[in-house]
């Protein structure tokens, strides 16, 4: 590890306290604004658009919808439009254009029950292929959807018929390194791990951790899927290296016991995809670096591909809430600046010094 | 009684008296020895010596050593002046009494004062070694606040200077576009005029307003972004894949923690479903899976999926005996007895289920349907047609979206306006 001062810090640099719980916090592409979507007291949803002005945030705009908003993406649309994608607790996806949010540009009822997680990709400038955005629900399904296609979803995982359901936590996309190539990685409540290959149209590896699946990421969503990281309750979280799949043992993976707490988010740091952040119940916030093993895979008894998993370290940690800190965006802007959001109401830009040291 | 030692020898100078004390082979500690202003013993059992002094002397000053068989004792007096004798001689037992009581209450208050001294003297100790530690951590601290701060202001001035950045770069492409976009629309405008479609114009038109407004943009003009449009994929062809979780029989999210604690639970439960019934002497021939209830009951449900209705028949009673509060085997034995057309033993069973389905619960619903079902079919069967009719209603009300239950009472209201017309 890097020795004391050269260590990163996380500097607090602004807090702001709302009126409301926030679920997400999203920096928006391009710019030095930021969006914190959330459930006010009287059980409206809220977002709001902040913008960095010195040593405070300024309230731009703020708009209020009749559900309260549990997540959002802007990951499946053009650096142009940035529209906004919301997941709600009613489970409606939305997509709205945030200079005329009346009405939104997109609407489906997709879930039964409130959508727990959401991503986008193909979107951005990043990557190549449709847009397409993904929601995980407590009704137990995963659906996938393209924004140029109503009502229905293009992709949908759900229960088997007669099999009782399971809460789906989390969801992200990943391997979309060319046009047809997609897959989505969502987390259940009882710690199942399925990964979904979206152009076969099956399941390609599944796992279970022991613990609920908090929150799952791919290190990079654009590329040949490289790293996985899952984070669950009783604060531990698995690096997965995905380059090599085993026909029986799956993926290799590394676990690592951070905290006595639930790890609400994982976020990778856009600009270095060893570099990632996990937020915990207790408030604090952890960020680790991955070092890779010597050789990436190895041959087992039968001569088939195995994976070899490297390790994890820990680069630096701060306690910045008593409450958890269930939401973390890094800017894809400016290396280290990062914004989170916490159930004590407060949400809090950081920004993390000497990454380029590592 | 004690030896009193009395060959005792001392000199004096105008400040001090020199006394010597020989001991007889006696061996002396410090603690023998006892000194006040104007009164000294020595006590070393069985030898005694003391001597109420001519003048009080300074007895915290005074010294004595101990050696050769001897002590030494060096007094320095209070007031110099020359004594007359060692020891007050004209005094009589009760002074002298007094002055020995009064010699040791003096030590005695010598001593408390000392320890009260000495402690005073630690807590002050304490106290300033505290202080110090905390000035120390203070400035410590005080250091490490300094360096967060300026890191601070450090990263606050470039995000500061990037956010500006971010913004004139924007002003100046703006600007730059502008003047492209009108370019570029007018050389479109004339080759592509038949390819533009009508959502061409509102989007030229929302465009130039975009670039009116504040927000940040990089982006490449809006025809390249149209005609990035065409080489995207089209939307993916539906499909659906199926997904099996891992059993969990709790709601609740998966902790490893408390996994013990649900296995635990898991098992009392089935426990609690065993043997309720004990017949002890007529069930020790059993083997324990048949003592179970709950095995019992699916061995029943195989047989009555292969057909073999007795068999079912047959396990569900051995289940039953053991215990007789599972509505299920009840209602299960009720379909057997309906396909062995033992409709009167259908009903009983129906009805013994119902009642054990109380209260009616949204989680016994699907089980209520089916008593009253079979009940109802049994019913039928008998030419009861009212009462079999009552049950399929009862049934449709717990569950109205069944079409099969709907369209055999509508048979059964048939059959009974048939009947009333007839008869």
């Amino acid at each position: 590890a890097a020795a004391g001062p050269e260590r990163p810090q996380v500097v607090s640099h602004i807090q702001q306290a709302l009126s409301y719980t926030v679920f997400d916090c999203k920096w928006v592409p391009r710019s030095a604004r930021l969006l914190c979507l959330g459930s006010a007291a009287r059980g409206t949803g809220l977002v709001q658009l902040y913008e960095l002005h010195g040593a405070r945030l300024e309230l731009l705009r703020e708009i209020e919808k009749p559900k309260p908003i549990k997540c959002g993406t802007f990951g499946a649309t053009s650096l142009q439009q940035r529209y906004l994608a919301t997941g709600d607790f009613d489970g409606n996806l939305n997509i709205w254009n945030l200079e005329a949010p009346e009405i939104p540009v997109y609407s489906v009822k997709g879930h039964k029950e409130i959508i727990n997680s959401i991503d986008g990709v193909g979107g951005l400038g990043i990557g190549e292929g449709a847009p397409e955005i993904v929601t995980g629900s407590r009704d137990g399904t995963v659906k996938v959807w393209d924004p140029r296609q109503n009502d229905t979803p293009v992709a949908n995982m759900e229960p088997v018929q007669g099999e009782s359901k399971r809460d789906c936590w989390t969801v992200a996309f990943g391997n979309a390194y060319n046009q047809e190539e997609r897959v989505v990685c969502a987390g259940y409540d009882n710690g199942d791990i399925k990964l979904f290959d979206l152009k076969t149209m099956s399941l390609r590896w599944e796992t279970n951790i022991k613990n609920g699946v908090c929150s799952v990421e791919f290190d990079r969503k654009d590329i040949n899927m490289n790293k996985l990281v899952a984070t669950s309750l009783e604060g531990k979280f698995h690096v997965f290296d995905m380059r090599t799949q085993h026909p029986t043992k799956g993926f290799a993976s590394v676990s690592e016991k951070a905290q006595k707490s639930t790890i609400w988010q994982v976020r990778h740091l856009p600009q270095n995809r060893d570099i990632f952040m996990t937020s915990g119940g207790s408030g604090s916030l952890h960020l680790w670096k991955y070092e890779y093993p010597a050789q990436r895979s190895k041959k087992d008894s039968e001569g088939s591909e195995m994976g070899v998993a490297g390790s994890v370290s820990l680069l630096q940690n701060v306690t910045l809430s008593t409450q958890p800190i269930s939401s973390l965006d890094w800017s894809p802007d400016k290396k280290g600046l990062c914004v989170c959001g916490a159930f004590d109401q407060t949400v809090r830009v950081l920004i993390v010094t000497k990454l380029n040291k590592i | 009684m004690p030896v009193w030692l009395r060959e005792h020898s001392w000199r004096q100078t105008l400040t001090a008296v020199y006394l010597s004390l020989p001991l007889r082979g006696a061996r002396a500690t410090p603690a023998n020895i006892f000194c006040g202003e104007q009164y000294l013993k020595v006590s070393i059992p069985p030898f005694l010596f003391e001597a109420v002094l001519y003048a009080p002397i300074d007895d915290t000053n005074s010294a004595a050593k101990i050696g050769n068989g001897n002590i030494f004792f060096t007094l320095y007096k209070k007031e110099p002046a020359m004594w007359d004798s060692l020891t007050l001689a004209n005094a009589d037992k009760e002074k002298l009494q007094y002055l020995r009581e009064n010699a040791v209450l003096k030590a005695h208050e010598k001593a408390k004062e000392e320890t009260e001294a000495k402690k005073i003297t630690k807590q002050e100790h304490k106290k300033y070694a505290l202080e110090a530690t905390m000035k120390v951590e203070e400035a410590e601290r005080k250091r490490i606040e300094d360096l967060k701060e300026r890191e601070r202001q450090k990263v606050a001035k470039e995000l500061e200077l990037w956010k500006n950045q971010g913004k004139d770069g924007d002003k100046y492409k703006s600007i730059q576009k502008k003047g492209e976009l009108h370019h570029e629309i007018e050389q479109l405008k004339d080759g592509k005029r038949e390819k533009m479609n009508k959502t061409r114009i509102p989007n030229e038109g929302t465009s130039k307003t975009r670039l009116k407004s504040t927000k940040g943009r990089v982006s490449c003009s809006i025809f390249s972004q149209n005609l990035r449009e065409e080489q995207l994929p089209a939307p993916r062809a539906a499909a659906t894949i199926k997904v099996n979780f891992t059993p969990r029989v709790f709601p609740t999210a998966l902790r490893e923690s408390r996994v013990a604690e649900e296995e635990e639970w898991l098992h009392k439960q089935a426990e609690a479903r065993r043997i309720i019934n004990s017949d002890l002497s007529e069930l020790e021939d059993l083997k324990e899976e048949e003592k179970n209830p709950d095995w019992l009951k699916d061995k029943g449900n195989k047989m009555f999926a292969m057909g073999n209705y007795l068999g079912a028949v047959n396990a569900y009673n051995l289940a039953v005996r053991l215990n007789n509060k599972l509505p299920l085997l009840f209602l299960n034995r009720a379909a057997c007895h309906l396909k062995l057309r033992n409709l009167h033993k259908a009903i009983e069973d129906s009805s013994k289920a119902l009642e054990l389905l109380t209260p009616p619960v949204p989680d016994n619903e699907s089980a209520r349907v089916k008593a009253h079902v079979r009940r109802g079919t049994a019913f039928c069967q008998l030419e009861l047609y009212t009462e079999g009719l009552q049950d399929y209603e009862a049934a449709l009300k717990i569950d109205p979206k069944n079409k099969n239950i709907e369209k055999d009472a509508e048979k059964i209201r048939h059959l009974i306006q048939g009947t009333m017309q007839s008869s």
